[in-house]
């Protein structure tokens, strides 16, 4: 008779490895995306006219929608989204309803900055992160059986950030004068922008869960997101006088939907981080944004020339104590029990929904499940592809260059930092996934 | 039960079977909630 612990241990050794694998993919995205996300605020600091904040986040959710469909349909295609959409048709509804969620928090923001300040308002929202952590372990057995270290370490590492980002937004927001009158309402709306944050990511682990590929998920997700933000838009301002600040800022338009289309190459990465690593992990490492728009701010945008000593100390303090929550974070990945947890979550959803469980299976572990067809671009690809060019084009080319002191050299740096972490990244996801 | 969307056309019978799914998911009432919540919370900070 065959002894069967000598049949499963190379198995079990793969999949260990292959798991190992997907989780330092996971961190990796987690990483870029920080430098991306925190990347996306950079065009916006060259708006310096009167446009209204909700104007700005809905030509910035423009330039998100159109790169929402161009970058799947340039790695995919979108007969790869169709087949997607076809096993698990339900996440459509997943992905509208995170995409709303996200567009309710971001015009929060707005209204907390109004109200209090960046520097408490920053702090409030970056909570998203534990709540992350909470959903993650009660809905989907993220650190269940993980371990009272890997405990300390993903909560811990969640709330040294907090600290750390707490105080570098005190630093970078005290250049900007005493913040408008401190009010209850901001608290709250910061606070609600945090809990719409950390609740947006139970429809992305959802989709993860059930085998639908980011690229898939972002698409629909963009209607929520753009359908929500135009209604928002409309009430707020009303139909003609929204057309008119549109036409307006038409001369910064392209900045603003350059923002968006490199806040959704961060956005992505951070998919593949919810996926590979789940919400637990992969929210506070992508908050990591925060770090990067302090570069971009303090070294291209001179924004802390002539402080004081003590500006200074807060930024690097601020900064190494991120660095440490990060670290704590990244060394604390999912052992093999906790992995097998989620895949009893994956399993609840397989069984749930109706999808087949090899397809969730094979998803999960980034490849391709069987009969899959590979994925193809069509001729509507590059439709899609020459359209959002276009558009992009055209807004470039009535762009104003804007009057602002830029130092190129750290800007260079900066852009040549993200590049490495975009291919670095982009060649493990297709190495080890193929996009999957 | 597995149903294969991919392997035959989708049904009305499927589409209710998919929604039915969703609405009893208390996972959704969830963000569906915090949306609601978030809506009433832009109109007083407004």
């Amino acid at each position: 008779m065959e002894n069967p612990g000598a049949v499963i241990s190379p198995i079990a050794a793969k999949d260990e490895s292959r798991g190992r694998k997907l989780q330092l993919l996971g961190i990796l995205s987690g990483f870029a995306a920080g430098a991306w996300l925190g990347a996306a605020e950079a065009p916006t600091k060259l708006v310096s006219i009167g446009v209204s904040p909700v104007v700005i986040s809905l030509i910035m959710v423009i330039g998100v929608f159109l790169a929402r469909w161009s970058l799947p349909a340039l790695i995919l295609g979108t007969s790869s989204i169709r087949a997607d959409v076809g096993r698990a048709p339900h996440l459509i509804l997943w992905a509208l309803l995170a995409g709303c969620l996200w567009a309710v928090a971001n015009t929060l923001t707005i209204y907390a900055i109004r109200d209090i300040g960046l520097s408490i308002a920053f702090p409030l929202w970056n909570s998203n992160s534990l709540l992350g952590i909470l959903w993650g372990f009660l809905f989907f057995n993220e650190l269940q059986q993980a371990g009272w270290h890997r405990w300390a370490g993903v909560l811990g590492g969640a709330l040294v950030m907090c600290v750390g980002a707490a105080i570098l937004a005190i630093a970078s927001s005290s250049s900007q004068g005493p913040a408008a009158a401190h009010s209850l309402s901001g608290v709250w709306a910061a606070l609600g922008a945090g809990i719409l944050w950390g609740t947006m990511y139970i429809p992305y682990r959802k989709a993860y869960l059930t085998g639908m590929n980011p690229l898939s998920f972002v698409t629909f997700f963009t209607f929520g997101e753009l359908g929500m933000m135009t209604a928002l838009a409309i009430s707020t301002l009303g139909v003609r006088p929204l057309w008119q600040e549109l036409s307006d800022a038409r001369g910064v338009m392209f900045w603003l939907m350059l923002g968006g289309f490199i806040w959704v190459i961060g956005d992505l990465f951070q998919q593949y981080a919810a996926k590979y690593v789940g919400i637990s992990r992969g929210i506070p490492l992508s908050n990591t944004n925060q770090l990067w728009g302090m570069l971009w701010g303090i070294l291209v945008f001179g924004e802390l020339h002539g402080r004081g000593h003590a500006t200074y100390v807060q930024v690097i303090g601020g900064s190494l104590l991120m660095m440490l929550g990060v670290g704590a974070i990244a060394l604390s990945s999912a052992t093999s029990k906790e992995q097998s947890r989620w895949r009893d979550a994956a399993q609840q959803e397989s069984d749930r929904y109706g999808v087949a469980a090899e397809y969730v299976e094979a998803r999960m572990d980034g490849r391709q499940a069987t009969g899959e067809a590979p994925p193809k671009r069509r001729a509507v690809d590059w439709i899609l592809i020459a359209g959002a060019t276009a558009v992009f084009v055209g807004f470039a080319r009535i762009a104003r260059v804007p009057e602002l002191s830029i130092h190129w050299g750290p800007a260079l740096g900066l852009g040549a930092a993200m590049l490495i972490l975009l291919v670095a990244c982009g060649l493990a996801i297709w190495k080890t996934t193929k996009f999957n | 039960m597995t149903v294969t969307p991919s392997s035959g056309n989708p049904t009305n019978k499927e589409s209710r079977s998919w929604l039915k799914s969703v609405l009893t998911d208390v996972h959704f009432w969830v963000p569906v909630l915090v949306l609601v919540g978030g809506l009433l919370l832009l109109k007083f900070v407004r």
